[in-house]
């Protein structure tokens, strides 16, 4: 029976699917432009997306109080080994939180917030090492059991840092550090290398893991290894319905005007944070881009020569370096030239790269 | 950090600073606590071990009997207790298991070792220079060992390798494990030599050199022994990088004798499709096979959970659900005793009773029950569901000692007789999975109480139709002599702790015994061909009778003894019968979950004001919630013009009623205002609008507009 079961839920699925498609392909498409609504303005926008009322705040506050009666069993099956994955709609931030700052206080806890674009999973590691150190330190006696290490983390490879992290548990004295990932889906930490690593970390005999995953295709990031050797989940369905405010903080607006405005501001805020000669390759590519709007783009040799002249880079190492950070955020992409070079554009409207050339000149 | 401060977190600066950084301190180990945590510790340490399982100090077993969560101590003990012992079970088999193919390996190891030093003692001098001595062709074999897991899981195996490489290394061999991880594309050849190079030398090494490893060979007199490289799973390495890596290895393999062993989950074609010739033509392999999952599964239930070696137990629910994720989801192994420290774990948490189950299975359980057991367990003890089925007498210590005494008994007789009953299946290859299944069965019970009243050939009548314990039986009746005998020889062993059968097997055996004698002296004495074949009929006919006996005795055996655990009084303090919270907590599924959460959000939120609505979208509901709804009415293409003016009608509806967003107008210059606040509100309701679709897009529920379809989104999940 319950093989029936499954295939008739496999069935439902194929069958929805296909309805959905005959319902989109069956002539009655609408041919609605976005642009028909009366949009207003992206600024009164963002002030007005900031003002939202949330909905059901009694009731979620309610909601997230009745997880507190879960939270010794999770702390149960942390200590058991396992690492707890939270699922269900709507943002799972506080509550983990507040879950490992009352519960979780007998060990330090990282946490890592996997929403955002760029984390560095060996500073992560760095960190969580030197937790571990200053713990070991406080509960073992200090004996020459620890001596070996003099190193200072921070100089340390990857290898290493994850083997101290692996060391041996004393029995009956369990030491561990905590890791919390916000959004371990996130856009951030959604590569597969970066999944091994913190699969990597997750294994190691000192570290517990505490994850939220947003995305319903979530699982698919790990293979079996990583799910029942390295993170070992134990899941919960947790909805909140709390507003996924910091999460997402970094998606575009949709009725934003073609995210003009938008991606000049962020475009501008990562120049600023580069170093003045990145910034200045990146100008010699937009002048270039200016200067020649209807090329498919600069050759990456003419960049080299340009910014060599300059004496912006030295090598083409330094320019590769500079390109990367660039193509990370977007800032320029590679396309392929009729007489079949590659070369490098950046993906802005002439006006929104003027603006942007006059915001980082300042 | 106070928690209330990190329940609101968003609002606080502090917060907003941290929710932009990509990692941050919460708080370091406090040590206050940590001073309490040991000091506790100290003073359970000195405490024996038992009193802690069984007389737990007053506190302790009020806060227990106080129900909510008890000591958070006793329930880790009796955790680590019950799952060190399960885990080294487990160990065990599947070691007693691998054991014969890994001594095959070491042997091979051994005899190729001698093989290439036979070729020529490396020394100082030849193995110093950084390039490697050119030899003749043949010696530049590789000796390769593939073992052939049976099992596309690679994550079963992974144990297995990990086992092997310490086998090997108990004989005295340098081993390295390497995965498919040090094979990547990205890292290359430097990656798997630097990864070879930490495991040997146990340093980690910026420059990855293989003369590095050639004069750690030679210096440090390591040379009497082999060097192992095991890798675990080739079907997942880069090709180009593995076979790099045999290239360079035979090149060395004069000066540091390198033996390969490595795993391959499907047939030696997966090599041939992996590496090119001029990579293959430098192993010289050889062929050793483990055992299947199901052996392996097999033995893991015979041990673990058929003899019980921690006296924890799972229902029949439970172990059903437990082979069909085995059998038809997952198929690994790992994946299974995965499951089941997640059931364990559970039933810690939810049966405050359980931590007797730490010190029942102990071998001075004797007198420890004897002892007695604090009064204030009788009452929540007697409440257990089977007891009040039961209708005990009025509670008191001795009951509830016999009750757990009974139910070690009858948990042991029950675990004999499927042991029997395995044995006898073995032959026709019945599974241990499906026969514990079937056996744990509490309907089965009840059918057999039924019919231990009515007569024996309605028994059989019933049992003819299905299942594997009838199949069993009937193929007990088919068995012919030498099997039999050999089936009655194991029943004499596992059926050493229920006197009655023990003997009834024994009686069996004789009569067995006796025929044979029968037949040999038959045999020896000089008769005629007609009188041979008719007593031959006669001790067929004999044999007959003795097979009927046996059936009838495993069929006895079945009706009496096979309790299963299910219908046994207190049997809720050793088994775990919770399916669902199992299955949560092993598989989320939050593509469907997480819809549901959208559609049926009344159920979690418990709100007054959207549960009438059903499933028509209403103002009142989470914005995001009436979007989805909404997106429901599309097919696989929404038009963002569509989704947002029927958003905007579904949103705005009440305004008729004046009621909602009243506070943006309120002031009395109206027609002025009205203007303004319609904007403002059409602004609110883009707003809203596009932060629903954000966190669609969060959820991954959403595909976003591309450039060839600028106002549409995509459906990705279509039915729950």
């Amino acid at each position: 029976m319950e093989a029936n079961d499954v295939d008739d839920e496999e069935f439902g699925f194929s069958r929805n699917y296909f309805l959905a498609k005959e319902l989109g392909s069956s002539g009655k498409k609408s041919t609605h432009k976005l642009s028909d609504i009366n949009l207003v303005d992206e600024q009164e926008l963002r002030e007005a997306t900031a003002k939202i009322e949330p909905k059901h705040e009694s009731e979620i506050a309610s909601l997230l109080n009745n997880y507190k009666s879960l939270y010794s069993k999770w702390a149960f099956e942390l200590r058991c080994g396992f690492g707890l994955l939270m699922y269900g709609f709507g943002s799972k931030k506080a509550l983990i939180e507040d879950f490992a700052s009352t519960e979780l206080i007998e060990c330090g806890v990282v946490v890592i917030n996997g929403y955002l674009h760029s984390i560095n999973l060996k500073q992560v590691m760095i960190v969580l090492a030197e937790l571990l150190w200053d713990q070991l330190k406080t509960q073992r006696t200090p004996s020459g059991n620890l001596s070996k290490v003099q190193q200072p983390f921070n100089s340390r490879s990857i290898d290493d840092l994850l083997s101290f992290l692996d060391g041996p548990q004393v029995a009956g004295d369990e030491c561990f550090v905590c890791v919390v990932v916000h959004n371990i889906d996130g856009p951030g930490l959604r590569d597969s290398d970066t999944q091994q690593y913190l699969a990597r970390i997750a294994a190691c005999s000192h570290i517990r893991i505490v994850a939220s995953i947003d995305n319903v295709n979530a699982p698919l990031l790990w293979d079996k290894k990583m799910v029942h050797t390295q993170f070992n989940w134990c899941w919960y369905h947790v909805p909140t319905f709390a507003p996924y405010k910091v999460e997402g903080i970094f998606y575009p607006l949709i009725l934003a005007h073609g995210g003009t405005t938008q991606s000049v501001k962020t475009a501008s805020i990562v120049l600023q944070s580069l170093t003045p000669n990145a910034q200045s390759v990146f100008k010699v590519l937009a002048e270039h881009q200016l200067a020649h709007p209807d090329e498919e783009g600069m050759p990456i040799n003419t960049l080299y020569t340009i910014c060599r002249e300059r004496f912006l880079v030295s090598s083409q190492v330094t320019l590769n370096s500079h390109l990367t950070e660039f193509k990370d955020h977007e800032l320029v992409k590679t396309r392929r030239h009729s007489d079949g070079q590659d070369c490098l554009y950046i993906p802005l409207t002439t006006d929104a790269l003027e603006k942007l050339v006059l915001d980082i000149s300042q | 950090m106070a928690p209330s401060a990190a329940s609101d977190s968003p609002t606080t600066p502090d917060n907003a600073e941290r929710n932009l950084q990509p990692f941050f301190v919460l708080h370091k180990a406090s040590l206050r606590s940590s001073d309490r945590k040991s000091t506790v510790k100290t003073s359970t340490k000195a405490r024996t071990r038992r009193r802690i399982d069984l007389t737990p100090t007053s506190e302790q077993s009020e806060a227990a009997f106080a129900g909510e969560h008890y000591d958070d101590h006793l329930r880790t003990e009796t955790f680590n207790r019950i799952w060190s012992k399960i885990e080294s079970t487990i160990k065990d088999v599947v070691r007693n298991i691998n054991a014969d193919v890994f001594n095959d390996i070491h042997c091979w190891v051994q005899e190729s070792f001698h093989a290439i030093r036979s070729c020529g003692m490396p020394d100082r001098a030849k193995a110093t220079p950084s390039y490697p001595i050119v030899m003749d062709p043949l010696s530049k074999q590789l000796c390769t060992g593939l073992v052939f897991t049976k099992n596309m899981e690679f994550v079963d195996d992974l144990l297995t390798f990990e086992d092997l490489g310490l086998h090997l290394r108990s004989h005295g061999c340098h081993v390295a494990n390497l995965s498919s991880f040090d094979f990547s594309a990205k890292n290359g050849i430097a990656g798997c030599l630097r990864g070879l190079l930490r495991q040997f030398l146990m340093v980690g090494l910026d420059v990855a050199d293989m003369s590095i490893l050639a004069s750690w060979y030679i210096e440090q007199g390591n040379y009497n022994n082999p060097m192992v490289v095991i890798i675990d799973d080739m079907e997942r390495c880069c090709g180009s990088v593995l076979a790099d890596f045999i290239l360079m290895l035979s090149e060395w393999v004069v000066k540091i004798p390198i033996i390969l062993i490595i795993g391959v989950a499907t047939t030696v074609d997966a090599l041939r499709s992996i590496l090119p010739s001029n990579a293959l033509k430098y192993l010289s392999s050889r062929k050793f096979v483990l055992g299947s999952p199901a052996e392996r599964m097999d033995a893991i239930i015979e041990a673990v959970l058929v003899k019980q070696c921690s006296g924890f137990s799972v229902g029949h629910k439970v172990a059903i659900f437990l082979r069909n994720y085995f059998i038809r989801q997952d198929g690994t192994l790992t994946s299974f005793v995965r499951a089941l420290k997640i059931a364990i774990v559970q039933h810690i948490s939810m049966e405050p009773l359980s931590f007797i189950l730490g010190g029942l299975f102990n071998e001075d359980s004797q007198d420890l029950l004897s002892e007695g057991l604090p009064e204030m367990f009788f009452k929540q003890a007697f409440d257990l569901p089977s007891c009040r089925r039961n209708e005990l007498a009025e509670p008191n210590g001795d009951i509830l000692v016999h009750g757990l005494f009974d139910l070690k008994r009858l948990q042991k007789s029950w675990s004999s007789v499927l042991m029997c009953l395995y044995e006898a299946g073995k032959s026709r290859k019945i599974t241990m999975l499906d026969l514990y299944c079937e056996a744990l069965d509490p309907h089965l019970g009840l059918e057999i109480d039924v019919r231990m009243s009515s007569s024996d050939h309605h028994v059989h009548g019933r049992l003819h139709n299905c299942g594997f314990i009838p199949q069993v039986i009937r193929m007990v009746r088919d068995l012919s002599a030498v099997p039999l005998c050999q089936l009655l020889n194991s029943w004499e062993k596992h059926t050493e702790g229920i006197v009655e059968i023990h003997v009834k097997v024994r009686e069996l055996q004789s009569l067995l015994k006796f025929e044979e004698d029968k037949g040999l002296k038959q045999d020896s004495t000089d008769i005629s061909r007609r009188q041979k074949t008719r007593r031959y009929l006669n001790i067929e006919k004999d044999a007959k009778a003795l097979n009927e006996k046996a059936a009838a005795l495993i069929n006895c055996m079945v009706k009496n003894y096979m309790m299963p655990i299910e219908s046994i009084p207190f049997h809720e303090i050793i088994c775990f019968k919770n399916v669902d919270k199992l299955q949560a907590a092993l598989i989320g599924d939050p593509r469907r979950t997480i819809q549901v959460d959208l559609l049926e959000f009344q159920k979690f939120l418990k709100c007054s004001c959207c549960s009438k609505s059903g499933n028509i979208p209403f103002p009142s509901m989470h914005d995001t919630s009436i979007m989805y709804i909404l997106a429901q009415e599309h097919g696989d293409l929404i038009n963002l013009h569509d989704w947002y003016q029927s958003f905007k009608t579904t949103v705005l509806h009440p305004r008729i009623k004046g009621k909602h967003r009243s506070k943006q107008s309120p002031s009395p210059k109206k027609r002025k205002d009205a203007k303004e606040s319609q904007n403002k509100s059409e602004a609110f309701v883009q707003a809203r609008f596009c932060s629903a679709v954000t966190e669609l897009q969060i959820t991954g529920l959403l595909r976003m507009p591309s450039k060839r379809r600028p106002d549409y989104v995509q459906r990705v999940a279509f039915g729950l």
